[in-house]
């Protein structure tokens, strides 16, 4: 009566076998569930060192603690796998409402292995989920198979997780799409699911979700919402969505602009919250939500939800793309084909820059948005150029000699904060598990933003460490990103869904041992601190105008920053945790055994 | 005294589902909700539908045994005297009537009078709409 539903849903695709296991209850004190779960259960049955489009990777769908209940902002599925694009551990989160959904369907996760003989999806509910045919909708996008999907289980309300043919085709950045309007983008986890000829995933659910304490449940959560704002109609999420961040990050001159050459976007007035709120025709919020940030606006005839600050930066500012109604074209053309529209806009602006800048022709300029449309579709179709630029900008530059102009981190294309704005990030950035990204910590708001110097790695290894382990354990007890909540309001939550004592320190050690479990999967995955690095433009070019302008951000002050970062985490100079740090932790003995004989 | 939504702010949290299964039977569930908000999926974005009591009566006049009856502001059913036959939930023309496990008739009893789906909604949507009975 705790909020765990008790049991983990094993599917073997290679044998079409489907079976359960108890839900050990030690996991869920040591992760609590979503990212800290998915985490623990790849370390169970992954070995890191698999090729990632091999059967032997494994798909891991986790819900939490919180998901289901009345706790708002809870119902976010995490989705885990080996990522094709950086070959690290890759955990990313989806809304809506498949996150509740699983759960009322009786499982805390759900493990896929294996390979389909024929293209297939799987049907999950309380009574009897099974493996079938799919056939029938190879090559269809994402949008379409999700009907298609809906009609063939016979039921409109199953919540649906799909991909375009970008996943079939193993695009290395294809994502994963869920109640047609919301994606699990980063780390190309949608072509882990083309890998293993998986089109789609429904879920429906009945059963209850009970929590410790209903009465308690209540009024902490009805207190925590009111106390924290979230229900306020002024919340700006609310208002603007995360288009709102366009005028700060221009503001701030770090909103990345042509392959992040400049951080000021002269047509950046087009693409901002005032104008994509003028195209809005309405708000929705995922399930359990009382913020609502999603925005759907129409541009002809494509509606998206969005689209959403990074999409606006990436596939905007970054590729010199100033027109709204493009923009919200190329992001329903990445939605329905099934693409990371992060690594998409990042893909095509280093596509760009090597042709201006005379490396190689690919007859694609910034402002080309139109022709990019084009390359796009051949991208998720595995079609002429677009077969080179499906591996990723690391591998597209590299081929041509100009490694320099992928602005990527471990493979994974940058979101949308040039780091030379906010140094903190780009410590952020270069420590993220899953390389390029901007959902481990966010300094930008507190540098940028707020009180902190921007232009400094003094105490940013601190900043850095701490939102970490505070992110890592929110999204891990089951909180979306917009919420910004305090470790302490997060444990008391905690304590009247699961039960027994979570002040804020045991919050936060919490995320600390999951942020040091993903570690540990990327080290014995052969990753070292060569790794944590950024692209050589930003220590080697100042940033012509705005705030940062003409400060350099040395290698040398970055390094120094990193070695910092690594005594405060515990880990060797090499990055990698110690034993010691890892028992401090509570990490179980026996992984820590598998880790230590990994290293030799 | 029926509820009224004003669908056109309604974000399709459902967080009323949840207010409603936990205040009546003590777990969250929104399948066991006496409300229901339904989201229809377009190419045109999210479209929004509700189904909840409108306090038409015709439950009471299709029950068999008269374990249905109202006290003017909302609808009342007598779990003794239910025989779980769904004559009601026939009736309804909203379909916001359920058997439950026992096969007893499930119909919104605006909790008594202070509705938790009203105090839970985040945006204002529901609210009780004063109706000569």
């Amino acid at each position: 009566m705790n909020s765990v539903m008790g049991k983990i849903l094993t599917v073997d695709l290679d044998r079409g076998l489907i079976r359960t296991r108890v839900t050990p209850r030690e996991w869920i004190e040591l992760y609590t569930g979503q990212k800290g779960l998915a985490t623990r259960l790849l370390m169970e049955y992954l070995e890191p060192l698999i090729d990632p489009l091999s059967a032997e990777n494994r798909l891991v769908l986790a819900t939490s603690i919180m998901a289901g209940t009345i706790v708002s902002c809870s119902a976010k599925l995490a989705i885990a796998a080996k990522s094709p694009l950086t070959g690290t551990i890759s955990d990313g989160s989806v809304g809506g409402h498949i996150g509740a959904e699983l759960k009322y369907a009786g499982y805390d996760a759900v493990v896929i292995s294996g390979r389909a003989k024929d293209l297939s999806y799987l049907y999950i509910d309380p009574d009897r989920p099974e493996i079938c045919e799919a056939e029938s909708l190879k090559g269809l996008g994402a949008f379409a198979t999700e009907a298609e999907i809906k009609r063939l289980v016979g039921d409109e309300q199953a919540k649906v997780l799909t991909i375009g043919p970008a996943g079939e085709n193993l695009v290395r950045y294809a994502c994963i799409c869920s109640e047609r309007y919301r994606q699990l983008g980063r780390g190309g986890l949608g072509a882990v699911m083309g890998s293993k000829n998986l089109k789609g995933i429904a879920i429906r659910g009945w059963l209850d979700v009970c929590v410790a304490d209903m009465g308690k449940c209540l009024a902490a959560a009805a207190e925590a919402h009111r106390h924290d704002d979230i229900i306020d109609p002024e919340f700006d999420i609310y208002e603007y969505g995360t288009p709102v961040l366009v005028d700060m990050a221009q503001e701030s001159g770090l909103l990345p602009t042509r392959n992040f050459q400049t951080g000021r976007f002269e047509h950046s007035a087009n693409i901002n919250g005032d104008s994509l709120k003028a195209l809005r025709k309405n708000k929705k919020a995922c399930f359990s939500c009382a913020i609502a940030c999603g925005n759907y606006v129409q541009a002809g005839e494509s509606t998206v939800e969005g689209p959403e600050f990074e999409t606006i930066a990436l596939c905007g500012s970054n590729i010199g793309n100033g027109d709204a109604e493009l923009l919200i074209r190329l992001n329903a053309l990445c939605d329905d084909l099934g693409l990371d529209t992060i690594s998409t806009g990042g893909v095509l602006a280093c596509m760009m820059e090597m042709t201006e800048s005379g490396i190689h022709d690919f007859g694609l300029r910034f402002g080309d948005t139109e022709k990019a449309m084009a390359v796009v579709e051949d991208i998720a179709h595995g079609r002429g150029v677009g077969q080179q630029a499906a591996a990723g900008s690391r591998a597209l530059a590299g081929q041509y000699g100009a490694p320099q102009l992928a602005m990527q981190i471990k493979g994974m294309e940058l979101p949308g904060y040039d780091p030379r704005g906010s140094w903190g990030m780009g410590l952020a950035y270069a420590t993220a598990p899953r390389g390029g990204c901007h959902m481990t910590t966010y300094p930008v708001a507190e540098e940028a933003w707020g009180e902190l110097d921007p232009f400094t790695f003094k105490g940013k290894a601190e900043l850095v460490a701490y939102g970490q382990n505070a992110q890592f354990a929110k999204f891990s007890m089951g909180i979306c990103d917009f919420w910004p909540i305090e470790s302490e309001t997060l444990g008391k939550l905690f304590e009247v869904t699961y039960g027994g004592r979570w002040p804020a320190e045991k919050v936060e050690l919490t995320g600390e041992r999951i942020f040091n479990l993903q570690r540990m999967f990327n080290v014995m995955a052969g990753f070292t601190s060569g790794e944590d690095r950024l692209p050589s433009r930003f220590h080697e070019q100042t940033l012509p105008d705005g705030p940062p302008a003409g400060i350099a951000m040395t290698e040398q002050a970055f390094q120094d920053a990193l070695r910092r970062y690594y005594e405060l985490r515990g880990w060797d100079r090499q990055g990698r945790p110690t034993a010691e740090t890892l028992s401090r932790l509570g990490i179980e003995k026996e992984l820590i055994e598998r880790y230590e004989q990994s290293l030799g | 005294m029926p509820l009224r939504l004003k669908l056109s702010d309604c974000t399709g949290c459902q967080l009323c589902q949840l207010a409603c299964s936990a205040a009546h039977e003590g777990v969250f569930n929104p399948e066991k909700a006496r409300l229901r908000i339904i989201h229809e999926y377009t190419d045109q974005g999210i479209h929004i539908a509700s189904k909840h009591c409108i306090f038409c009566k015709k439950c009471e006049e299709a029950c068999p045994v008269g374990a249905i009856s109202n006290n003017g502001r909302w609808m009342i059913v007598d779990h003794q005297k239910c025989i779980g036959c769904g004559d009601c939930v026939r009736a309804c023309p909203k379909n916001v009537i359920f058997l439950d496990e026992n096969r007893k008739s499930i119909i919104c009893d605006l909790c008594g009078g202070s509705p938790q789906c009203v105090e839970w909604c985040p945006k204002s949507v529901i609210s009780l709409k004063e109706t000569a009975s």
